[in-house]
């Protein structure tokens, strides 16, 4: 069997575990018993943190300090363009980093983004590790397959400050086409994969025969999602709500999160019927006219007028990315949609229409991507598994020249792992260092392109100018992760490189942040104790309800209503602790429900006694 | 070098996948992509693609992930690397042309002669459709749609198969029969965009190869080659620029210079190029302008300030 690996979907608004069990890809259920997981999380008031399904549902009363889509914070720059724009959307505060980053405030701590991911994986972790009973170190996470160096990065350090070893980063299309083709090794097909989750957009067009998986090209948005559909909606409301009353519900975090849940809903029942009622009561209040409520009907047809650009913008990207792999949209054995947002209507029609075809329905679009990363993890561990993955680079990767231009190095849709030379020359005599700026894009302009970083050739040796060659070398890893080594020409010694500008994390930070998840994880470590407990407590709650008939018959003939009562309250504060694993409170649950069984059990024989007289 | 002394026990990479990466080394630089590949010259797209795949599967780093494979590691890396850049000449039709042509000298017997069966091949293949595409050009009537429509699949399966300029012939015949079709005449430009790009890349790095050799004339006519196929093309016109000033020929050095700039005007080294080439047309009022232009950009450029100096 080998050794136990996940495949871990790392979404904007969701996230899935899975694994291969027995040759059979598998999602993993939470600790709560669902399949998915939002990407969400809080401090709670009490200083608690929360992730998943308990922080989304107190988002609205606590919305500064919940933290939700963190992905489309992930790598990214304080000074880029992409950044301002979410930030000016998020209910959350977002704070300048101490590297050009970004940094997100809650309560007395400021976490980078990395971080709050890490929350999120260690919570999958602590699933996988329940559901296995055994401890989980190995994983597979994806990303958007447009996603560039800085944010594969950022991923790989959320995954280490989990306390995870991210074998491998794969692109979230290609492992849906995994998911897809695992099981039919034997077929030669050309399949294209279209990706709109809740924050990117992904098309990638793959080939795939015996067991092999090669991706011909990609592309996407990755600022394009689920989540800008939602915001449309929050604007359909919120605009004619400041015409009519003055007040801006955007501006106000708690409504700002009502009106997005309830965009959400909305948007995800359109799928579904035709015409929605959004009633949001106290939305707002004024001094003049007191209370304000929201109320409004969206119907599909609006939807779709509202977010026709949206959907025009992803059909642009399906176009040049079929023209980049030389293939014509008809010509497609498959088109696999994956995503919560590809359910809408409009998508799935604009999709048909470009491809000549109905989309497959062949995967689940929530679960495809975590099964197929959770398969990449068994492909690279287990021995039976012959299958192999040729992704490529989404990004064009190359340097800075004079005249503020950008040279291509390695081209975008370069199969990974993958490397490249560049021949520098020094330019004065003596010259001691020499910079060299990476980037990744394409345009022919450098500063339109993403910094990747800054490096410094140093301790050059002292010679006349254009003597001393240094040839630097690019690779590409099967991760998409760039790495620059250099090396002298002439003299062939190593060059040291030291990198001068980087968004990401310092190593110094990455451990210590690794230290400050296994403590949080030491202090969740339920007490040996508790297992105990919580059988003697699920007892005690079975003899209850064994019982509680004849406890409200008896209630009635005169053991009044107030024992029941106080039961009923005891059995819900003990089920709560067994829920949050508060094993000293359940002890002390225990004693109580005890005693007042012993009582009541007393009481119902009493009663029998009395009536047999 | 690789018969792994001291690890021998600890790496269990197959003896056979071991075997090749040492004679993959030991052949280095000498061996062609067809051999890289495992397959014939005389291979068609889709074996080529084929043969990619299941070297993939022998060779990929990935696939011997879970197992300790040692020193053969960076080899897997480079041979894969390799493999992939083979396949990447290979799998389009006018690299590959490029590629045969060139070194041919390297082949071995047997794919030469593979090579020029399939030109020959592909010379009475192109002859026959010539003729029945010339038949159904004299189709009448209302059949004249139904001939371009067949056509027009017929160039949809060629792209499939990697033979652009099938598919082109089976295009224009269609456009031809049925001039308002708007699909064909649209796959039609941007086959054609494709092949002019495809050409000019690969004129454009012939041309390098022989400027690298200093076979300035054979460079030039490749660069020139290159700017004809793709008029956009900077680096042709700056490469042919740098070899007609390596030619001692600066009125044309200048001319093209000129054009590079036109089409990039960032690209220093053409300024630098057009500069010397007015110093040696004794021109230099027109120099120093250069000069100080490139200067005003780049204040640390050696050279410009050398030549300045000099004027």
């Amino acid at each position: 069997m080998g050794e136990l690996v996940i495949g871990i979907d790392l979404g904007t608004t969701n996230s899935v575990v899975a694994t291969v069990q027995g040759g059979v890809p598998t999602v993993i259920p939470n600790r709560s018993g669902y399949r998915i997981t939002p990407s969400v999380v809080a401090m709670a008031r009490n200083g608690k943190r929360l992730v998943g399904a308990l922080a989304r549902r107190q988002a609205v009363t606590n919305a500064e300090r919940t933290v939700v889509a963190v992905k489309r914070l992930m790598g990214r720059r304080w000074s880029s363009k992409a950044l301002r724009d979410t930030v000016a959307r998020m209910p959350y505060t977002i704070v300048q980093g101490p590297h050009e980053d970004v940094r997100i405030v809650l309560g007395e701590q400021q976490y980078s983004p990395p971080e709050i991911s890490a929350m999120v994986l260690t919570e999958l972790r602590l699933d996988a590790e329940a559901y296995f009973g055994a401890p989980v170190s190995k994983a597979v996470i994806t990303c958007p397959a447009y996603f560039n160096d800085s944010q594969r990065n950022a991923t790989k350090d959320a995954g280490r400050i989990a306390g995870l070893d991210v074998i491998r980063i794969i692109n979230e299309p290609t492992s849906a086409a995994l998911a897809y083709g695992f099981g039919k090794a034997q077929t030669e097909k050309q399949v294209a994969v279209f990706d709109l989750g809740g924050g990117t957009f992904d098309f990638t067009v793959l080939h795939m025969f015996k067991g092999v998986f090669e991706v011909e090209a990609t592309g996407g948005d990755s600022l394009l999602g689920g989540e800008d559909f939602d915001s449309r909606i929050i604007d359909w409301l919120a605009e004619p709500f400041l015409k009519a009353h003055g007040v801006d519900l955007r501006t106000d975090k708690m409504a700002l999160q009502r009106l997005r849940d309830a965009a959400e809903k909305a948007k995800c029942e359109l799928s579904a019927v035709t015409s929605v009622e959004i009633n949001l009561p106290f939305i707002s209040a004024t001094q003049k006219t007191g209370p304000l409520h929201l109320q409004a009907t969206l119907t599909r047809e609006q939807l779709e007028k509202l977010t026709d650009d949206l959907v025009q913008r992803c059909l642009k990207v399906c176009e040049q990315v079929l023209g980049e792999a030389k293939v014509h949209a008809g010509a497609l054995g498959e088109v696999l949609l994956v995503g919560g947002q590809t359910r809408m209507p409009r998508i799935q029609t604009a999709v048909k229409s470009l491809f000549g075809r109905d989309p497959s329905k062949a995967v689940n679009p929530d679960e495809a991507v975590a099964l197929g990363a959770a398969i990449q993890g068994a492909m690279l561990l287990h021995e039976e598994q012959e299958m192999l993955l040729l992704d490529v680079t989404p990004h064009s990767l190359g340097i800075a020249i004079a005249g503020g231009f950008f040279q291509k190095i390695i081209p975008k849709n370069t199969t990974v792992p993958t490397s490249a030379h560049h021949v520098f020359t020094t330019v004065k005599d003596d010259q001691p260092s020499a910079k060299i700026t990476v980037l990744q894009g394409e345009s022919d302009i450098a500063t339109d392109n993403e910094l990747l970083g800054e490096f410094m050739l140093t301790g050059l040796r002292p010679a006349a100018r254009g003597t001393v060659d240094i040839d630097v070398i690019f690779d590409i890893s099967a991760d998409g992760i760039v790495s620059v080594s250099a090396l002298d020409v002439q003299t062939g010694a190593r060059q040291s490189i030291t990198v001068t500008a980087s968004s990401g994390l310092t190593e110094d930070e990455i451990k210590k942040a690794t230290r400050a998840n296994e403590d949080w994880m030491l202090g969740q470590k339920e007490d040996p104790k508790f297992q105990d407990r919580k059988a003697r407590a699920e007892e005690l709650f079975k003899e209850f309800e064994a019982i509680w008939p004849r406890l409200t018959r008896a209630a009635q003939d005169g053991l009044g209503q107030e024992p029941l009562q106080r039961a009923q309250a005891a059995l819900s504060v003990a089920r709560l602790q067994v829920a949050q694993k508060e094993s000293e409170g359940l002890a002390a649950s225990i004693d109580r429900l005890e005693r007042m069984l012993g009582a009541l059990k007393g009481a119902l024989e009493r009663g029998l006694k009395e009536e047999g007289r | 070098m690789l018969a792994a002394r001291d690890g021998e026990e600890a790496i269990d990479l197959p003896a056979d996948i071991q075997r090749e990466l040492r004679e993959l080394e030991s052949r280095g630089d000498r061996i062609t992509h067809y051999e890289l590949l495992s397959v014939g010259a005389d291979a068609d797209g889709g074996a080529i693609r084929r043969a990619y795949l299941e070297r993939s599967k022998r060779i990929h780093p990935d696939a011997w992930y879970r197992k300790e494979v040692g020193e053969f590691g960076p080899l897997l890396t480079k041979w894969f690397q390799r493999l992939a850049a083979a396949y990447q000449v290979l799998s389009d039709e006018e690299t590959r042309l490029v590629y045969d042509r060139e070194h041919k000298g390297e082949l071995s017997a047997s794919d030469r002669a593979a090579v020029d069966k399939r030109e020959l091949s592909r010379a009475e293949g192109e002859r026959r459709q010539r003729e029945r595409r010339d038949r159904l050009l004299h189709t009448k009537g209302f059949a004249r749609i139904g001939a371009a429509r067949k056509l027009y699949e017929e160039a949809l399966a060629h792209v499939q198969n990697y033979e652009r300029s099938q598919a082109i012939e089976c295009l224009k015949a269609a456009r031809e029969l049925d001039p308002n079709r708007k699909e064909i005449v649209s796959k039609l430009v941007e086959l054609e965009r494709e092949q002019a790009r495809a050409r000019a890349k690969s004129a454009l790095a012939s041309g390098k190869e022989r400027e690298d050799k200093k076979l300035w004339a054979q460079a030039i006519t490749a660069y020139h080659a290159a700017f004809q196929l793709d008029p956009k093309n900077g680096a042709a016109a700056a490469g042919a620029a740098r070899c007609f000033l390596w030619q001692d020929d600066a009125q044309a050095a200048s001319t093209w210079a000129t054009r590079a700039l036109e089409l990039d005007p960032a690209d220093l080294d053409s300024r630098l190029v057009l500069a010397e080439a007015f110093i040696a047309l004794k021109m230099k009022a027109r120099a120093r302008t250069e000069l100080n232009n490139i200067l005003s950009k780049d204040p640390e450029q050696a050279e410009a300030k050398a030549l300045l100096k000099g004027l």
